[in-house]
């Protein structure tokens, strides 16, 4: 492997450990507010990313000018999913029946995507789609350098919204402890609502970065929702720094050995970090909350 | 150490005790080196006020959290950091804090899985022998709810899963039963009935230890109390001993 | 319930068991007619089949149902609900093949065979997923599905990748009506071997120790019950049926793709299936089954190979889940209950046993009740997060 070659492989694990972390502290989010493991998160990113190619490709339209439509649509389908279906499961099996429940909707997601826009791959056409830009030898493509500022921006407005507004308190609060965020006098239920669809926010973020770039298609999601899961749990589920560590650790890991293995093994790096997680600390490397539990 | 027993007129033997028992959850050593010895054959109480340790001591002691340095003896033998179920069957039984049964199970059934289970012989036994039944049945009178037998449990009202619970662990037939706040949430006239079953099953020779915050009950049923404060205990003895210990006071006032 | 034994409860009991002795007799003659109806409509359907297609999706049919109710004995009686066991499917399919491929093994032998290599292939794994519970459990197991299916397209060498692999025929000289009939009555026999151990399994010791795991594992294991073994057994016993029905698939089908073999939506199916029919019941899975293989089938020849069949799996999986998270045996029963002759709960029956009870006993268990009603009322406050779910319904 030489220099340049390793330097690039290195550097693309970090763009896509951006995007990684994004999506996984959307799914840190939903599990903390909620104690849901959101299976469907990535099928909502690939409907993303079928959104911006279908506005690029039939109405002419940047994929980027879509967030401002599918970031609130996204939300607002968020607040609902949890208002509407999440919260009619029983708390005693909430945790095991949300896996099911969002499972499903992953599926159904995964048809309709396939119903209306065929299964055939897909991917979006940019004049500035084939730049790209050499840093010490090291090519790297411009839409991959655009996919993960739109990560890194969103992840930091994240961060400033959980640290600095008093919702970002309130949500935090409700995922350390929600009874005593109820004592304080949090509206939790509402906080989680809101939770919710600002998790699902994230995927319309990170779906239409990774339509800047790559070919999707229906069933894609299920290449992004095994990996995602392995970051928070590798990450300590509920832990939004965690994850986010662990997201970039494990993309440059999956990255580095892209090269020597070829792209189907390199993807298993994510679930060995997973049975090793779980052999050797069940509450994760990073975070704090037993997974053991849920 | 700590207060001897003043009663120390009748011989103590004791069948389980710990030895530098600790346990620390992120810096804070909820159990620091207790060493507790119950005494055979009679009522032990374990009270201290809340956050003492009591309840993580307890689940040391049962096995559901490995302690970090320490040991538990029980007749003889080391358990410590033993499954719980080994340590079920090693002849102790024990109740939850906030009760647990199994809810979606008949009565008799909640009472029936907990018969004592070893070798593989045991897994292909069929779930209801005859024997079993009536001894389960005799259970369920004896702690008065065998009318609801066939009824599955989560439509038993709390006191009765709490009598429930009990019956369950009175199957496993053990010598030493633990209770965790046996009369926690439960109306007086239930927690008369339920300490007139403790000291029913103590005379007939089970050992007893029984955490628990209702004074008035702690102090007419059991023959050893130890206080517990900051994970250790800091005075026992019989109830009159320990209701004049300026030391409990102090933990109970936190002067 | 032979025998009312003790002697102290007898007089009560003779006058209200006999409600719950009827409600037992009844259950069996529905179970021995539901057997006997199920036996004859297995037998006749090959026979009355009006052509190949309908044989073959009969068959499907029947694995779907053995692969649904194999899943049941993890998932119905532990309660660990595993979404991957496309997983043991792949491997007990891929494991015949290769031992028919590299070996020559005869084909059932060598389905015997794979039988016994999943069972081991379970240990390591069961002793590693069963570490964790709920949702981390449902997690690794998809995890698992998808390691594989990566791992059976990267190892082209030995497993024909995404090429696929060709199973070669047990009965190469059978016409293909005939080959259909015969591994309709295979899997037949297959799933009747499953439903038995099932219902030996439910009545047995080892049956309620695995019910009391899925109701509340602290409690059992407090109880003395060793959790630990009792999955493990529990998942061996699954995933080695699973991996029997996939090699009686690959013996039937013939062709072999990861895509289709290691699937999560094979998986997803298996759990819709049972969770659709009822966890709880012996022929639930069963049911399943054959409502949701045939709503494949007719999804498949109505809109062709469209990806429409995927938004009525997530459809009605998200309504199962919802609306009828114990299925639709209990749901039925609870119908036919609600419009019997007898109507009355459990509680209402309880109720009037006990103020019987109380005025018959005076003393003795009268004590423990005075104070019900206060204790009751003060009580129900804290169990109010327990309601009974079929007064809701």
């Amino acid at each position: 492997m030489t220099g340049s070659l390793l330097l690039q492989s290195l550097i693309l694990g970090v763009l896509l450990g951006g995007l990684y972390a994004l999506l996984a502290a959307g799914l840190t989010l939903y599990f903390g507010v909620m104690r849901v493991v959101m299976i469907a998160h990535a099928a909502f990113l690939v409907l993303a990313a079928y959104l911006a190619w279908f506005a690029n490709s039939r109405l002419g339209i940047d994929p980027l000018l879509t967030l401002v439509v599918t970031v609130p649509l996204f939300f607002g389908i968020g607040v609902l999913m949890q208002r509407l279906l999440i919260k009619r499961l029983r708390p005693a099996t909430l945790t095991m029946m949300s896996v099911l429940l969002t499972f499903a909707i992953a599926l159904f997601i995964e048809g309709l995507v396939g119903f209306v826009w065929g299964g055939t791959q897909r991917r979006i056409q940019l004049s500035y789609s084939s730049a790209s830009i050499e840093i010490f030898g090291a090519r790297i493509a411009v839409v991959k350098l655009i996919a993960f500022g739109l990560a890194a921006l969103s992840l930091l407005a994240l961060y400033l919204l959980m640290k600095h507004t008093r919702f970002g308190q309130a949500l935090r609060a409700t995922i350390q402890h929600p009874e005593a965020a109820q004592l304080v006098g949090i509206k939790t239920e509402g906080v989680a609502g809101l939770g919710f669809g600002l998790g699902l926010a994230t995927a319309a973020l990170g779906g239409t970065a990774l339509s800047l770039d790559a070919t999707i298609y229906p069933s894609l999601h299920w290449h992004w929702i095994g990996p995602l899961m392995a970051i928070i749990v590798v990450g300590g589920l509920g832990s939004i720094p965690g994850a986010a560590i662990a997201a970039l650790v494990l993309g440059v890991g999956q990255s580095l050995l892209q090269v020597p293995l070829g792209t189907t093994w390199a993807q298993t790096i994510f679930y060995v970090a997973l049975f090793v997680t779980l052999m050797v600390r069940p509450q994760g490397f990073f975070g704090g909350r037993l997974a053991q539990r849920f | 150490m700590t207060a001897t027993a003043a009663s120390g007129a009748t011989t103590t033997v004791s069948n389980l005790s710990t030895r530098g028992l600790t346990k620390v959850f992120g810096g804070v050593r909820a159990v620091d080196g207790a060493d507790v010895t119950f005494h055979e054959g009679k009522i032990n109480a374990l009270i201290g006020p809340n956050g003492s340790g009591k309840t993580t001591f307890f689940n040391c002691v049962t096995g559901m959290i490995k302690p970090d340095s320490g040991t538990v003896t029980f007749k003889d033998r080391d358990i410590t950091g033993k499954a719980p179920h080994a340590i079920a069957h090693a002849g102790i039984g024990r109740s939850f804090q906030l009760c647990r049964i199994f809810p979606r199970m008949s009565v008799l059934d909640n009472v029936l899985v907990a018969v004592r289970r070893t070798g593989i012989r045991s897994l292909l036994a069929p779930a209801r022998t005859e024997a079993e039944v009536t001894k389960a049945r005799q259970l369920l009178v004896r702690v008065g709810i065998d009318h609801l037998e066939n009824a599955e449990a989560r439509d038993l009202s709390y006191g009765q899963q709490k009598l429930l619970e009990l019956a369950g662990v009175l199957m496993g037939d053990p010598d030493t039963i633990m209770l965790d706040e046996p009369a926690g949430g439960v109306n007086p006239s239930l927690i008369g009935r339920i300490g007139s079953l403790v000291q029913e099953l103590n005379a007939e020779g089970t050992t007893f230890l029984i955490v628990e915050h209702n004074m008035d009950l702690v102090m007419s049923l059991s023959h050893h109390v130890i206080v517990f404060d900051r994970g250790r205990p800091i005075a026992e003895g019989t109830p009159d001993i320990v209701q004049s210990d300026p030391r409990v006071l102090e933990a109970y006032l936190g002067v | 319930m032979p025998n009312a034994s003790s002697t102290l409860a007898a007089p009560e009991r003779a006058a209200t068991a006999a409600t719950p002795t009827d409600r037992s007799r009844r259950r069996k003659i529905a179970t021995v007619v539901a057997l006997i109806v199920a036996a004859v409509v297995v037998g006749i359907f090959p026979a009355a089949a009006p052509n190949a297609y309908i044989l073959s999706a009969g068959v499907v049919i029947l694995s779907y149902a053995c692969t649904a109710t194999s899943w049941n004995f993890m998932g119905g009686f532990t309660g660990y609900i595993s979404l991957g066991h496309a997983a043991w499917f792949g491997l007990g399919a891929y494991g015949t093949g290769i031992l028919v491929r590299d070996l020559g093994l005869p084909s059932f032998v060598a389905w015997a065979l794979a039988g016994v290599v999943v069972a081991i292939i379970t240990v390591p794994i069961g002793i590693a997923a069963l570490r964790v519970r709920g949702a981390s459990f449902v997690i690794v197991s998809i995890a698992f599905v998808l390691i594989l299916l990566l791992v059976f397209q990267g190892w082209g060498s030995f497993t024909g990748g995404s090429n696929g692999l060709v199973v070669p025929r047990p009965f190469p000289d059978l016409m293909r009506p005939v080959h259909h009939q015969v591994f309709f009555y295979l899997f037949a026999a297959l799933l009747a071997a499953m439903l038995v151990l099932w219902w030996a399994i439910n009545r047995s010791r080892f049956g309620i120790g695995l019910k009391a795991i899925r109701e509340d594992e602290d409690k059992a294991e407090a109880l003395g019950i060793p959790t630990r073994n009792y999955k493990l057994v529990a998942y061996i016993i699954s995933a080695t049926f699973t991996g029997l029905a996939g090699g009686m698939y690959a013996l039937w089908f013939g062709d072999l793709d990861p895509i289709f073999q290691f699937s999560i939506l094979l998986g997803s199916y298996m759990v819709l299936m049972a969770l659709l029919g009822g966890i709880r019941h012996l022929l639930g899975p069963l049911v399943g089954a054959i409502i949701v293989g045939i709503g494949l089938e007719v999804f498949k020849l109505q809109f062709g190979d469209t990806q429409f069949h995927l938004v009525a799996t997530g459809l009605l999986l998200a309504l199962v889940v919802l609306f009828m998270p114990d299925g639709i045996i209990p749901a039925l029963q609870a119908g036919i209950k609600r419009f019997g002759p007898q109507s009355s709960s459990i509680r209402e029956m309880t109720a009037g046993e006990l103020a019987e009870r109380n005025r018959a006993a005076g003393v003795s268990g009268a004590s423990v009740f005075a104070g019900r009603k206060a204790e009751r009322e003060g009580v129900e406050n804290e169990d109010a997060t327990t309601p009974t779910e079929e007064e809701k319904r």
